[in-house]
């Protein structure tokens, strides 16, 4: 899976998530700071990344991931 | 003054007085500090307009919210922000890119959790300093305002507080919440409430600084958990009380004891943090409370009353009992009872029945309605011979509880004097309470508390009458000379000064010492006896004993060339036996100091408020008895009487049971040289002089032992 390609599901996951609209996400989009997800939906956030990608995230280190481009770089170190 | 501070009090002013705000991070659901934030600051009806940042909504509250603050078209005063503080920096960028100059940061997870946060809280406050930004915080509650120019409840407080002319800055958060609802109880209203939190960058230094200006603050009430910089908050204290004569109380936490039991002087081992902090505070006049109860006790009897002009009391009461307890309270916190001038006696005769006693405390008898009250505070508050009055009640059945509450608060109204009150009970007393509250009468349960509250007043007064003494400079010193001997051991690694070193520091600063000589063998010891004079005094010289009691290293009360001779001897086998190591330099010689009182003088140096003065009753058991006060130096020659007045051996040394009072002022002088020597010698990390014994008044003291740490 190229970057390209998890960085548009990372913004399908995004957008349901916070229920808003898929192309007003930005690459570097900061899911509080631009997006306003409160602390709940950062840890949902972690949990659907989880499910879309089949992965397993470790909690602390995916806690810390806050922009899409973030979350991109994240996701691609798991599916390698 | 310099462009930075006054650019930081103008960014202070504009958190206080915004004409308008961004509330970062705001969002509607209610009960969450995002929330309450912004609902608090629309329900006190702040006097100015509000723009709510959020970036998923575009109204909140019906109040058109934006994405960015940088959105936002209007100019901006001060920032509220809210945001998580993993976005605090990103916000606060935001916020200066905007030019946006004051914010408060209510988020917590910075540096109180460690770690990460600790990361956080430089970042924000590298950006603050980049882009001029002064703020509040962060993890704190928030700022409130009560000035009807702007009306501001920038916090997450419960309810607003009612005005008022004490301003409260907390570094506890939780602290706030609670003193507020205590305060509202009690009607007591607030002129500027704050938060600091973190104090990552405004603390309570500049706060103190900003409300010496502030016409609407009569008293500053302070809670602080720790002091990051002793010397600037005294500085800061200093300057509020001396230049506008606003009362400072504070509460400091952490009193327990800690940390200096390892030190190697007693100077070190007694002056623990908070024995310091105590010190400190009392020197810049700042009163330190124990709780939050004594404090608005005393917070009050400063703004609702005026200032007492001495310590007489008159107490006035129903009751014989409670007049007892009042006037022991009195009388324990230093206050005097006086005898009222003929013209008083006279009306209180006339009007009081036969019953009553017309001399201070005054009793109108359990049966006392307001005209009785009415007589006998109204005609003892124009005696002249009374700074202020106590009116005690305790509720009988006839007692007009109201009625004899609004008589006070009428009679107070007519004069210049404070009048406090102690309705004593709960339950039928607290429609009277509430009146004289509401009309700023002082009201106390106990008269321990009334008494302790006017005393305080009383003595700040006078600390107001003492604090433009001049400090003292001795220019007989030969300062070149102390500091050559203690930057030569220095610059040998030394960290204890060697005896003979150290008599030779202090003689360059003119302290009282007998001359001496150093012996090294029992020959020598016994020609040097006769030279100096009997009865003689020897003791080890060595850099490795330093308490010389405790070695068996110290022989008094010689009398003899042959007594010197087998005490040199008795002196080395002693030590090699306790200390088969130590390196021996001889014994010291010296003619023994007549009999006295043997004091403790010392200095330390504190990280948080610089150098630390101690006197204290002398001798082996100093930190048994420890019967020891504390002053920061420099001193005047009122804090050096202080210093000596607050310990038990001043009573000692004022001549008790019988003996001869002792020598003050050469002691007096002692302590100013001591202080003087710790200013201009800052290679002394510690420093007992102990004994230094005190002759009789006019006879003057000298050192008996001194120990210097580099």
């Amino acid at each position: 899976m190229d970057r390209v390609e998890i960085q548009n599901r990372i913004k399908k996951v995004i957008s349901k998530v916070l229920n808003i609209n898929e192309e007003s996400i930005g690459d570097n989009a900061n899911f509080i700071f631009d997006l306003g997800a409160d602390s709940l939906q950062s840890v949902e956030l972690v949990a659907a990344f989880e499910e879309e990608f089949n992965i397993e995230m470790e909690e602390d280190k995916a806690l810390e991931v806050q922009t899409v481009a973030d979350a991109t770089e994240f996701i691609s170190q798991y599916l390698k | 003054m310099s462009d930075a501070f006054s650019e930081r009090m103008k960014n202070i002013d504009r958190i206080f007085y915004p004409k308008s705000i961004a509330v970062l991070g705001a969002n509607n659901v209610r009960g969450t500090v995002p929330s309450d934030i912004l609902t608090n600051i629309l329900k006190a009806d702040f006097n100015g307009v509000v723009y709510p940042v959020n970036p998923k909504e575009r109204h909140l509250f019906s109040i058109k919210t934006y994405k960015y603050v940088i959105d936002i078209e209007d100019p901006i005063d001060i920032a509220v922000i809210v945001y998580p503080s993993s976005v605090m920096h990103l916000a606060l960028e935001q916020c200066g890119q905007k030019g946006i100059k004051g914010a408060i940061i209510i988020s917590a997870g910075f540096k109180e959790v460690g770690g990460k946060g600790i990361e956080r809280e430089e970042k924000i406050k590298e950006i603050a300093r980049k882009y001029g930004i002064s703020f509040i915080g962060p993890n704190c509650l928030g700022v409130i305002n009560t000035d009807p120019e702007v009306k501001l409840d920038a916090s997450f407080a419960r309810k607003t507080p009612d005005e008022g002319d004490i301003a409260f800055i907390s570094q506890s958060g939780a602290l706030c919440t609670a003193v507020l609802d205590y305060a509202r109880a009690k009607h007591i209203g607030f002129s500027k409430f704050v938060s600091i939190g973190n104090k990552a960058d405004i603390s309570e230094v500049d706060l103190l600084y900003y409300l010496k200006d502030d016409p609407k603050t009569k008293v500053i009430l302070l809670y602080l958990e720790e002091i990051s910089d002793g010397t600037a908050l005294l500085q800061a204290a200093r300057t509020v009380i001396q230049e506008t004569g606003k009362p400072i109380l504070a509460m400091k936490s952490g009193r327990t004891h800690a940390g200096a039991s390892a030190a190697a002087s007693h100077t070190g081992s007694l002056a623990g943090n908070d024995e310091i902090c105590d010190a400190a505070f009392k020197q810049a006049g700042i009163i330190r409370c124990e709780d939050v109860e004594e404090m608005f006790n005393k917070a009050i009897a400063f703004t609702y009353q005026p200032l007492p002009k001495g310590n007489r009391v008159a107490i006035i009461t129903n009751a014989g009992g409670p007049g007892v307890l009042t006037t022991d309270a009195a009388i324990h916190c230093g206050l005097e009872l006086p005898k009222f001038n003929p013209e008083t006696t006279k009306i209180l005769k006339s009007e009081l029945p036969p019953t009553a006693n017309i001399s201070n405390p005054v009793d109108v008898i359990g049966d006392a309605r307001a005209d009785r009250y009415n007589a006998a505070v109204s005609s003892i508050m124009k005696d002249e011979n009374v700074d202020g009055v106590f009116v005690i009640l305790t509720p009988q059945s006839m007692t007009e509880i109201e009625s004899i509450a609004k008589e006070i608060c009428h009679i107070a109204s007519q004069h210049t004097k404070p009048i406090y009150t102690s309705f004593m009970g709960e339950a039928d007393v607290a429609v009277g309470v509430d009146i004289l509250l509401r009309n700023r009468i002082p009201h106390y349960i106990l008269p321990e508390s009334m008494a302790d509250a006017f005393a305080s007043t009383y003595k700040f007064t006078k600390f107001l009458e003492d604090v433009h003494k001049p400090i003292p400079e001795f220019e007989d010193v030969d300062v070149q000379k102390a500091r050559g001997i203690l930057d030569e051991a220095l610059k040998q690694g030394k960290k204890y000064l060697p005896e003979e070193e150290a008599v030779k520091v202090l003689e360059a600063y003119k302290f009282p010492v007998l001359k001496s000589g150093l012996a090294e063998s029992a020959e020598e010891a016994g020609k040097l006896a006769d030279e100096l004079g009997y009865p003689a005094v020897m003791k080890i010289i060595s850099e490795d004993v330093v308490h010389k009691f405790d070695v068996g290293g110290v022989v008094l009360d010689i009398g003899t060339r042959g007594e010197a001779e087998k005490a040199y001897n008795t002196i080395l086998d002693n030590v090699k036996k306790a200390k088969p190591d130590a390196k021996i330099k001889g014994v010291m010689v010296r003619k023994m100091i007549p009999p006295g009182e043997e004091v403790i003088l010392g200095l330390k140096r504190d990280e948080s408020f610089g150098t630390v003065i101690m006197f204290g009753l002398g001798g082996i058991f100093v930190e048994v008895f420890k019967d020891v006060s504390f002053r920061i130096a420099p001193l005047d020659n009122i804090a050096a009487e202080k210093l000596i007045s607050e310990t038990k051996a001043a009573i000692i040394l004022g001549g008790a049971r019988g003996r001869k009072p002792k020598d003050i002022n050469a002691l007096k002088e002692t302590i100013m040289r001591l202080s003087q020597l710790a200013v201009e010698c800052p290679q002394i990390r510690e420093l007992d002089v102990n004994p230094l014994i005190v002759l009789d008044d006019g006879k003057g003291c000298f050192v008996a032992d001194t120990k210097i740490m580099l």
